[in-house]
């Protein structure tokens, strides 16, 4: 008897936490929704605080026609996708690599990959924009799609590395008994079943590459080439302090990562403790 | 594994001769192994290598923006040693990292215990606590600065006007009392779901006899936490917080959008002091020894975090 009334007091108890829990991790998410369809007189005058009253949609109109908004999302798209589209790539055989084939360097290399992803941009920021500006690529879309290989390659390496060696060996060797080259055993047995691991690696990838900021804001000196993190930063530097048309954008710019997070939780989750610290 | 080496790749073996000898000393998948990591190996050298060596030369140098750097030894180490301000920046980082870890650890410890207590809809629950993680910081970090608004924001209003518990309302990010505090919390709010996961991921490898073991002989739900779970996160729980140690230490972005160091350099950090320094004063040599200062402490929690990375995927 005790022992089941323990039992309930406990799980209300975590229930009570995880309410807790994500009315703080939701709030400034409904905050800025709400912000983002409140009316400037609203805002200023302080009523209906948690509702927007009159609810319109000017924030977004203004977003839209008066400032880059929609180039700079051009530009995040086109720095994010391509520096995915690379970074899994590199990442995907690398980490094969690095984890099953039998080569003279190979733990050094996997070591050299991880101490690589560790190294904070804050140390890199600076001689990676000497590097770029005398290669004629500061100031353009080409030298972030150059500069962001340097934290996903790293970071899609190590997580696919625990993905392949979770793979039986058994199931290669079978197929190579069977005739099939290396290659083959990797394209036709491996590669299909890692496509989970190697899809959270590139959503992963892509999220790194949709919020980076640092690199962005140091390479980028034109307004119109400005990434959407960036572009969001610079609202508030500038003399109109529009909070509205702000959290207008903020909405946008969050909306393709979380969009694709719901979806993909579960990938998204696994590849996560996978790749980062489980064994 | 009852397959013999040799077997493997056969075809090379054969050949024998040199090939074979190349095979001795490079490894049986020497050639498709080296054609797979050139790309990484390329990228490491030219993004993160050189870069980092010329990091240090320049570290070395007086360099102006657009001049040649003239080479100057440790002075600007030296000179930033006797820095008062900068001695405050090296101060802050360090109340900023361990003041935010440390809530981390706990946080993401009770996230991971009501995670994996019985409750429906847990993939709901878990899903929802990690959207910090994954939605932009810039945008959060936005998010706060409207949220801690000194006039119109949403705190002060419900701090002073709802719960009527304080008489007027605070500038949270603009007076030196509270500045600090405020960016600890948006650093603990954006960091916490990570250790959570983490812990989750590990509580789940924990066998489950263990604890039955542990109930068996009489142990209470806190001896068992305190025997059985905590033990077994130890691993994790190093590798997580000297992650979370690096990643907090050389965090950017919550700082800069929130207070850029002010007020009165109060939460100046060292990444943001690098910055200023870099491209708003314009010396880059002194910008980059204020980020390779603490290079010798880095080094070490990198080596040790890497040996542990490598030990928990080897188990």
């Amino acid at each position: 008897m005790t022992r089941t009334r323990v039992g309930t007091v406990q799980t209300s108890l975590s229930y009570g936490v995880l309410v807790a829990l994500a009315f703080l991790v939701l709030f400034p998410f409904y905050w800025m929704t709400v912000t983002s369809f409140k009316s400037e007189e609203q805002m200023r005058s302080l009523v209906s605080m948690f509702w927007p009253r009159p609810l319109v949609g000017e924030n977004y109109g203004q977003l839209v026609a008066k400032t880059d908004f929609l180039k700079w999302y051009g530009n995040s798209a086109t720095v994010a996708i391509s520096s995915t589209l690379l970074a899994t790539a590199v990442g995907t055989v690398g980490a094969y690599a690095l984890a099953r084939l039998r080569f003279l360097g190979r733990g050094f290399m996997a070591s050299a990959t991880l101490i690589t992803y560790l190294v904070p941009p804050s140390i890199l920021f600076i001689p990676l924009y000497a590097q770029m500006r005398s290669l004629g690529l500061a100031n353009s879309l080409g030298g972030l799609i150059a500069a962001y290989p340097s934290f996903t390659v790293p970071f899609v390496t190590w997580l696919l590395m625990g993905y392949f060696e979770s793979i039986p060996e058994e199931l290669e060797e079978a197929a190579m008994i069977d005739g099939a080259t290396r290659f083959g055993a990797f394209y036709k047995i491996v590669l299909p079943l890692s496509a989970p691991g190697v899809l959270a690696a590139g959503l992963y990838a892509f999220t790194q590459a949709w919020n980076e900021f640092l690199y962005a804001l140091v390479f980028i000196t034109d307004g119109k080439l400005r990434t959407l993190p960036v572009g969001l930063a610079s609202f508030i530097t500038g003399d109109v302090y529009g909070w509205g048309y702000l959290m207008a954008g903020a909405v946008l710019t969050t909306l393709p990562v979380i969009a694709a997070y719901i979806y993909l939780q579960k990938y998204m989750v696994e590849g996560l403790t996978a790749g980062s610290v489980k064994g | 594994m009852a397959v013999p080496a040799t077997h493997i790749g056969g075809k090379v073996a054969v050949r024998g001769g040199t090939a074979a000898g190349l095979r001795r000393v490079l490894g049986p998948d020497h050639r498709m192994g080296y054609l797979f990591v050139t790309p990484i190996v390329l990228l490491v050298l030219s993004l993160v290598a050189y870069p980092f060596s010329y990091a240090i030369y320049l570290s070395m140098t007086y360099k102006l923006v657009g001049l040649p750097p003239v080479f100057v030894g440790f002075e600007n180490y030296v000179r930033l040693s006797w820095d008062g301000f900068f001695q405050r920046a090296v101060v802050n980082s360090f109340v900023f990292t361990f003041g935010s870890v440390g809530f981390k650890l706990v946080l993401g410890v009770v996230m991971a215990l009501v995670l994996t207590s019985p409750i429906r809809w847990r993939s709901f629950w878990t899903g929802v606590l990690l959207i910090p993680w994954v939605a932009p910081t810039v945008v959060s970090a936005l998010n706060f600065l409207w949220i801690f608004d000194g006039s119109l924001g949403v705190l002060n209003y419900v701090l002073v006007r709802v719960l009527r518990v304080m008489p007027q309302g605070v500038g949270w990010l603009s007076e030196p009392g509270t500045a600090m505090a405020s960016v600890v919390a948006v650093n603990i709010w954006r960091g916490f779901p990570f250790f959570g996961i983490s812990f989750l991921a590990g509580m789940k490898a924990i066998p489950g006899e263990l604890y039955e073991a542990a109930a068996v002989d009489g142990a209470g739900t806190l001896q068992r936490f305190r025997h059985v779970t905590l033990p077994g996160l130890k691993n994790i729980m190093i590798i997580v917080v000297l992650l979370s140690t690096i990643w907090t230490f050389n965090d950017f972005q919550i700082v800069y959008i929130l207070t850029r160091g002010g007020p009165g350099g109060t939460t100046m950090v060292m990444p943001v002091l690098t910055y200023e320094t870099a491209f708003g004063a314009q010396r880059l040599g002194e910008a980059i020894a204020v980020a390779l200062y603490l290079l010798p402490a880095l080094a070490v929690t990198i080596m040790v975090l890497a040996r542990y990375m490598r030990k928990g995927r080897k188990r």
